[in-house]
């Protein structure tokens, strides 16, 4: 079981286990976005990252023109405890 | 072997039988992801790789590898090439 | 368990929980339990003027599942300690 199996996909969660110390991206529910250093997971996707970037997307409507102004508010947070039922989706950095 | 790949019978055996193929995983938010399913388990939870993100029909993002939380999963589609 | 645990180790310290309705309460943190419910002892709210109705409270106790964040303290966060906790965690 050990060796072998520590760098293969056989479940999902596998592919968080392979990001454990690496940065990656998290999309939350409410239009916001995570990107920090996975110290810690568990199976409900609870998470401690570090060196978070936190991005919050809102629509605005324009009161004369009726165009949707898109905003992006964002943060720095040291440490950050994650609780799992707001994640959507998980991905390592974007490497294109 | 056979039986399962062409006329999968419960909704497991047709889980069974997509993996590695190309699917679009529609979420309750209405937002799709299309890639290649990696692998899944009993929560729902996905691994995709080669994802791309649909936002009302317009490609918003990819991502190399993808995990999605099963909860938000409304339904696992196969789709063609 | 392996936040629960974490969480324990926190106890004393000052953290700051945001909700999912947006609101962020800075306390000290006094006791948490399996579900991550957390008791805080003098708490203030991040953005008083937003919420005056929360001046008077001083201590409060938050069911886990509202919580949305939970901002630690730099100095109580080991490294090493979770990486091997969550290894062991992911065996099973």
């Amino acid at each position: 079981m050990a060796d072998e199996d520590a760098a293969t996909v056989k479940e999902p969660l596998d592919l968080i286990r392979l990001s454990l110390d690496e940065r990656i991206y998290v999309k939350l529910r409410g239009d916001r976005e995570l990107r920090g250093r996975l110290h810690a997971y568990d199976q409900h996707l609870n998470m401690i990252l570090g060196e978070v970037e936190e991005t919050i997307t809102t629509v605005e409507i324009d009161d004369e023109t009726y165009e949707e102004i898109i905003k992006t508010q964002k943060r720095m947070v040291p440490y950050l405890f994650v609780r799992g039922d707001g994640v959507i989706l998980c991905a390592p950095p974007l490497r294109q | 072997m056979e039986e399962v790949s062409a006329s999968a019978r419960t909704p497991a055996d047709f889980l069974k039988s997509i993996k590695g193929k190309p699917v679009v995983v529609k979420l309750n938010s209405g937002v799709d992801y299309r890639g290649i399913l990696a692998c899944l388990d009993g929560y729902m939870n996905i691994a995709m790789e080669q994802t791309e993100e649909y936002v009302n029909g317009q490609l918003k993002n990819k991502y190399g590898d993808a995990f999605i939380r099963g909860n938000n999963v409304l339904y696992i589609s196969t789709v063609k090439n | 368990m392996l936040f629960y645990s974490y969480f324990k180790t926190l106890v004393g310290k000052e953290v700051t929980v945001e909700l999912k309705n947006d609101l962020a309460i800075t306390g000290t943190l006094h006791s948490v339990d399996q579900y991550l419910n957390v008791k805080l002892n003098n708490v203030k709210v991040v953005n008083e003027a937003k919420y005056p109705h929360m001046m008077s409270v001083r201590n409060c106790f938050i069911r886990g599942s509202v919580v949305r964040y939970v901002q630690l303290p730099p100095g109580s966060v080991d490294i090493e300690i979770l990486h091997d906790a969550t290894r062991r965690e992911a065996r099973g």
